[in-house]
């Protein structure tokens, strides 16, 4: 079954597409331009590349988040549409849960960790099962400091992956739990992560119709936040 | 030749088939009036993520009313700005992936065209060249254009749009968001010669507007009104706003027309829904012997359906635009 996959919660955007044989191409750029300008043509391109209509995909893939809301709108329409239009399944997939999968051969502790900007990490934290992670925590909002306080309480041997763990490095050692890093060739989620989740999932059927497939936000929007902070908006 | 639209720049969600750039098959919208009524005004995070949500039904069932099948389409024309970022980007994204999936050519609109072309749905391409008054929640501007998709910008507001001002006095006066249809129907019940608010502009020369001083002058008026211990109208303080905004309009269009020597004045965007400035409008381009051509109310205010017919004529002259074109929140018209 050829899977297109998508994925755009972090300033990289990264486009896969694969079969259960493996990964017939995939692209990632976090530079530059917005993930608008880079989807699509990444897909045009790696269609293009290996003679594959759009006719011939059998579902697509898609990292839910929790992430960046503009690149996860432009990651979660394009998925939403392309199976809409192609009449195909879609498998929605937690961009945390990516980003874990990618270390599971860790015995450690894994907790992955994306940039939520204004100071903030979304984070989960996640146990090796046999064939991949399981996650044993909610998908979290907060302030670093507050994740590294986590870390110290738990006490575990504990291997952080991700863009937000590598920027806010300094603050997550000094919690003093016993903390290691992922290298910065695994900072961000990779659709190749996503086929590799989403495969199983579409031969399981465990898939949705397009419209069932939304963002994991997380966070309110911020007019929402004000206006249960003040009741009203002034 | 079908062009499917999809148009997202503010807070309706909007999707259409448009047979060769008039006919409309179907022109489907979701607003989302109720999400931001009580905040007062479009919030953009709430924006989008309502738009993403609601996009994949609404093509749904644009395709349905029209009674059409996706081999049967043959463009996507979509709003690239000017509006909020955001909720551009949803838009554009699913209109990339209908022409990726489907080998289609992918036509980015100007919204401000799509509301210029909207008069070409009912009526048909006319003649060039026209004047075109262009009023709405964000834009309030006085456009020449001496052929198709050529414009030259006569004049514009130094301060608010006539939606804006519009939104803002509904808001003082307790009518609710949106302002325009609130006011338009209490007005018909009010004295339009009831207070003669400020005419801005109306003799500067020129074909600028202003109307930041128009929402002033009202409260300041209701003020002095209360502490004289009287209770002014609500009605005819609608319909004497309304009046003055109208006024100034309608005057600078004709004197545009007379300036460049144009025959044929074309209006649109969301302000054009209000009845009086058509009924002024109309009245005035009689006695003037111009031709008036407006869309029909409801292909005033924002819509798919324009947004196909702009794509449409752009596609016929070999428009067409790459998969990497991004969102432009301010993109000028031109
Ligand atoms: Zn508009």
């Amino acid at each position: 079954m050829l899977v297109l996959a998508i994925e755009t919660s972090t300033p990289q955007t990264s486009v896969a597409l694969g079969t259960e044989q493996g990964v017939i191409g995939s692209t990632s750029l976090s530079w530059a331009k917005g993930h608008s300008e880079i989807v699509a043509p990444a897909i045009d391109h790696l269609l293009g590349w290996a003679e594959i209509r759009p006719g011939q995909i059998g579902g697509v893939a898609v990292g839910l988040g929790p992430g960046l809301f503009t690149g996860l709108r432009v990651g979660v329409t394009t998925a939403r549409t392309m199976a809409q239009v192609l009449g195909v399944p879609i498998v929605g997939i937690a961009s945390l849960d990516a980003l874990a999968f990618s270390v599971r051969y860790s015995k450690w502790r894994v907790v992955a960790v994306s940039d939520g900007k204004r100071g903030e990490v979304f984070s989960a934290g996640y146990r090796q099962v046999p064939g991949g992670v399981a996650r044993e925590t909610e998908y979290q909002v907060g302030p670093p400091e507050r994740l590294a306080a986590d870390l110290e309480a738990s006490g575990e041997e504990t291997l952080l992956v991700g863009g937000g763990a590598l920027l806010y490095r300094r603050t997550l050692e000094s919690g003093g739990g016993r903390v290691e890093f992922a290298s910065f060739s695994r900072a961000f989620p990779h659709a190749e992560s996503l086929l590799e989740l989403a495969l199983p999932k579409f031969h399981r059927e465990e898939t949705s119709r397009p419209a069932e497939v939304v963002p994991y936000y997380v966070r309110k929007s911020d007019a929402e936040i004000d206006w249960g902070r003040a009741g009203r908006v002034a | 030749m079908r062009v499917l639209g999809i148009e997202t720049s503010c807070d309706e969600t909007a999707v259409a088939v448009v047979e060769d750039g008039h006919k409309v098959l179907s022109n489907v919208l979701s607003s989302q009036h109720e999400i931001h009524g009580r905040f007062g005004g479009v919030v953009p995070e709430l924006a989008s993520r309502a738009h993403l949500e609601r996009l994949n039904p609404l093509v749904e069932d644009a395709l349905a009313e029209a009674g059409t099948r996706w081999s049967e389409i043959e463009g996507v024309a979509v709003t690239r700005g000017p509006g909020l970022a955001g909720a551009l980007l949803v838009g554009l994204a699913g209109a990339k992936a209908v022409a990726l999936a489907l080998d289609l050519p992918l036509i980015a609109v100007n919204h401000l065209e799509g509301h210029i072309y909207a008069n070409f749905l009912e009526h048909g391409p006319p003649d060039p060249p026209y004047v075109v008054l262009l009023v709405s929640g964000g834009h309030t501007m006085l456009v020449h254009m001496p052929e198709e998709h050529r414009y030259e910008i006569l004049g514009q507001t130094v301060d608010d749009a006539a939606g804006e001002a519009f939104d803002k006095v509904a808001r003082f006066l307790g009518l609710g968001y949106p302002g325009g249809p609130a006011v338009d129907l209490l007005a018909r019940r009010g004295n339009p010669e009831a207070v003669r608010f400020p005419r801005a502009m109306a003799g500067s020369g020129d074909f600028d507007f202003s109307l930041s001083g128009l929402k002033t002058a009202v409260i300041r008026h209701v003020k002095a009104e209360r502490a004289a211990g009287r209770e002014p109208s609500v009605e005819d303080l609608a319909a004497s706003f309304q009046e003055a905004v109208v006024d100034v309009q309608v005057q600078k269009t004709v004197a545009a027309a007379e300036a460049t020597g144009v025959g044929t004045v074309l209006m649109g965007g969301g302000v054009v829904a209000n009845s009086r400035l058509r009924e002024r409008m109309a009245l005035e381009a009689e006695a003037r012997g111009l031709r008036l051509l407006s869309p029909s109310p409801e292909l005033c205010t924002d819509n798919a359906a324009m947004i196909a017919a702009a794509g449409h004529f752009r596609l016929v002259r070999g428009g067409r635009s790459s998969f990497d074109v991004s969102v432009e929140p301010g993109l000028p018209l031109g």
